[in-house]
């Protein structure tokens, strides 16, 4: 009477969860964010987030080909090459060419991901991968920031002038080269409350800290993250930044101003909180967003470079098997005597 | 009557799958098939399996035991119906695979279907005119196991052992798993047997101390065991605990760590921290056997699932094929894609209907497959992206997506250093999972590939 019985293993239903839907949330809550590029810097986000995508999903493809996949399309279903994209598209500077971005995105998927084997096996972030080697290949491109299209720029300029993109220096670079001079951090205090709205040069997708929170919350709400890795990199940044500022309030800038500013934000909810190259456990969790936070503070206030998150990201990535090595869970009913 | 109950009373993890218990809540507990033929299989519980007492082509009566055991570990079968031994021959079993099992052809004329539940138990019982040994003898001859689904039996687990002392009963009414509604019936229906049965388990093991577990989403019948308290002589020595609603709250380890906030040892169970837990079934079969020496041949199954016309409780006599049973609920309605017996959530999925009912089958879970869902009826996994709802979820604190992953690439000794005996196979790993990757299902595999290497069970 009942034909064709499937036989597998239990529980026999489940959640109605899929890594798309995750990926789908993930892209959902990076929607404030690239509308609030879109506002700021108009065509160049436009042109930059559809290019690194495509180019993302394109290399994704042919990677599969490559790999003799028996159905080269199926990996792409699951939306984490468009992810990437995205999140290396606002983490690039506005102005950055095309062609340049194409070759960031290729990177990332190809060497950041797909040479480890795909989705869930690699080490590095991959938009994070994409980028450092952008940073390495290309230095001066991508350390030009563009004025966001809603000011008309009289500040003034450090970085060198391209042809036809105004430019102007970034909170962080004016905290760095108050650090350098001690010349005061007037400047960059100055520029708290457009670090907040995003009005400020910088990183395509990284200077709206309220489209970045609304997204980061949208997240949490979902529960598609869980809390532990942003409130770690957030607060020892707090802290480090607090500590600068109390020894020396002329040189350092006020501490919520690194939150607000460069890519601390967009680190803390989209870029640390990828599963795949974060530990599995609270503690885990505790410990990489403690050293993500403490390293890229440390590059800001100490190091050569104004900004540090992709660098600290990275090298919390590294450490990241050894972290879940470390953090074993205990069973409940503790340890069998055997 | 509805009374909202909201608990605090849980354990850390855990799951909130659809309840579904809506089907069969409201059906009253009726009398099962009048059965044609039953396969009494020879193990029914852990522990040493049963020799046949009977042969080919013998007569037996209703309640006459046809199948016992030496060990101190194991419980006799008994023969749920008059008529006489067909065949002593293998049958598919739920758990085991392929099991000796009794094959009875029952006498059509002189087997009318027995009537659930007992009315014979009022408010006055009165345990103290059993002593402890006759209880647990009594048990032991009924061939009482843990009813809840491990089937442990109960004599070894209530008999006072004087190196781990029990103080604490707990009674386990939780019934966490989807659909199945089998113990929420009887604990409305059954309530002064219960209690009768709690008694007598007070009395012979010893303890001093009962709690009684119930979820928060069934309070009639909290409503209804507390009336029933209030009327019995000592009866607010039991006490009712209503506990969250969560899965798996009815698992042993989570309930004594909802009520006593206490862990029962990794690998261990719980008379080492002086507890002793028996499922609301058990009990129930219990006061039976002591009172009434009749033998556990029938059992509440809750026939349920979208699939079925008429879902529903039935008292059941045990060794009724699963396809029996399921015309006798009119059959499946829809294509149906699964037979599980047991809920959805622990219950095994077969393909031979004609495996019988035992003393641990609380229910028979038909799913469409819409209700397993797309990825899931496609078996289709992708890997894992390490977000770690399954740790999140785990109730044992354990890491299952690394033990899968061990066990799916043979490395043993890593998945045991991740505590893979630790598991209970609750399965929220893999209710949550994203991916769809069976972790609960790896787990499964690793640990009977252990015990095999171990040379605990044969290939």
């Amino acid at each position: 009477m009942l034909r064709d019985l499937r036989v597998s293993c239990a529980p026999h239903i489940s959640e109605p969860l899929s890594t798309r839907s995750v990926m789908i949330d993930v892209i959902i809550a990076l929607v404030p964010a690239m509308a609030a590029a879109g506002y700021y810097f108009r065509i160049y986000a436009l042109i930059l987030i559809p290019t690194c995508v495509i180019s993302a999903v394109a290399t994704e493809w042919l990677c599969n080909l490559i790999r003799k996949k028996p159905n080269p399309l199926e990996s792409l279903g699951d939306f984490s090459a468009v992810v990437t994209g995205i999140i290396l598209a606002l983490s690039l500077p506005p102005s950055l060419p095309v062609w340049a971005a194409v070759i960031g995105s290729v990177f990332s998927i190809a060497i950041g991901k797909m040479v480890f084997g795909g989705l869930g096996a690699n080490i590095f972030n991959p938009a994070m991968a994409g980028r450092t080697f952008l940073t390495a290949c290309f230095g001066i491109l991508m350390t030009s920031w563009t004025v966001p299209a809603t000011i008309d720029s009289n500040m003034p300029q450090i970085s060198a002038n391209l042809p036809h993109a105004r430019t102007q220096a970034t909170p962080l670079a004016w905290s760095k080269q108050a650090i350098k001079t001690e010349t005061g951090a007037k400047i960059a205090n100055e520029q708290i409350q457009a670090t907040f709205t995003g009005e400020v040069g910088g990183c395509l997708g990284e200077t709206s800290a309220l489209a970045l929170l609304l997204g980061g919350l949208y997240l949490l709400i979902r529960r598609t993250i869980n809390p532990h890795i942003p409130l770690a990199v957030l607060i020892s940044a707090l802290v480090f930044a607090t500590i600068g500022y109390v020894v020396n309030p002329e040189a350092y800038i006020q501490p919520i101003s690194h939150l607000s500013s460069g890519a601390m934000l967009l680190c803390a909810f989209f870029i640390a909180t990828d599963p795949v190259t974060a530990p599995l456990t609270t503690k885990g969790m505790w410990i990489f967003g403690i050293g993500v936070g403490t390293i890229t503070m440390l590059i800001r206030i100490v190091g050569e470079y104004p900004e540090g998150v992709m660098y600290a990201v990275l090298l919390m990535n590294a450490v990241t098997p050894l972290i879940d090595r470390f953090c074993k869970l205990v069973p409940t009913g503790g340890k069998p005597n055997v | 009557m509805k009374v909202a109950v909201k608990s605090r009373f849980t354990f850390p993890g855990g799951t909130h799958p659809p309840q579904s218990k809506g089907l069969t809540a409201e059906s009253k507990t009726q009398p099962g098939p009048a059965v044609k033929q039953v396969a009494i299989m020879l193990s029914q519980h852990i522990g040493a399996v049963c020799r046949p007492l009977v042969d080919k082509k013998e007569q037996v009566q209703a309640g006459q035991k046809i199948a016992d055991c030496d060990a101190f570990v194991s419980a006799p079968v008994h023969s749920p119906v008059n008529g006489k031994v067909k065949e002593i021959a293998l049958r598919s079993h739920a758990v085991l695979g392929r099991s000796l099992a009794v094959i009875i052809d029952a006498d059509p004329e002189n087997n009318p279907p027995k009537q659930p539940g007992c009315t014979k138990f009022t408010d006055d019982f009165d345990a103290n005119n059993y002593s402890a040994e006759q209880i647990c003898d009594a048990v032991r001859q009924a061939g009482i196991v843990g009813m809840g689904g491990a089937g442990f039996p109960t004599r070894v687990k209530i008999e006072p052992n004087p190196r781990l002392p029990k103080e604490t009963l707990i009674i386990n009414g939780c019934e966490c798993e989807p659909y199945i509604t089998s113990d929420y019936r009887i604990m409305l229906e059954w309530t002064n047997q219960i209690i009768a049965g709690i008694k007598l388990a007070v009395k012979a093991s010893g303890c001093s101390k009962v709690f009684f577990g119930i979820e928060d989403n069934k309070p009639e019948a909290i409503e209804v065991m507390n009336a029933a308290l209030k009327t019995h002589a000592n009866g607010d020595d039991i006490k009712i605990v209503p506990v969250k609603t969560k899965y798996p709250q009815g698992g042993e380890r989570q309930l004594i760590k909802a009520i006593l906030k206490k862990d029962v040892p990794t690998g261990g169970i719980p008379p080492m921290i002086g507890v002793l837990a028996l499922n609301v079934a058990t009990v129930a079969a219990i006061a039976e056997a002591v009172v009434y020496g009749s033998p556990l041949t029938h059992r509440v199954v809750t026939v349920t699932g979208e699939a079925i016309a008429n879902p529903g409780n039935y008292y059941v006599p045990i060794g009724t094929s699963v396809e029996e049973l399921i015309e006798f609920c009119g059959g499946v309605t829809e294509k149906s894609a699964k037979v599980v017996v047991g809920g959805p959530m622990m219950g095994i999925a077969i393909a031979d209907l004609t495996t019988p009912i035992t003393k641990t089958t609380g229910a028979i879970t038909v799913l469409t497959s819409k209700q397993i869902g797309r990825a899931k009826f496609a078996r289709r996994q992708t890997p894992c992206i390490r977000c770690g709802r399954c740790i999140e979820v785990c109730p044992e604190h354990l890491n299952p997506t690394k033990i899968a992953h061990a066990v799916k690439n043979n490395a043993l000794d890593l998945a045991e250093s991740y505590y893979i005996s630790a598991c209970i196979e609750c399965g929220c790993c893999s209710y949550v999972c994203p991916a769809n990757i069976e972790v609960t299902g790896y787990i499964k595999v690793g640990k009977i590939t252990l015990a095999r290497q171990k040379k605990k069970i044969p290939e």
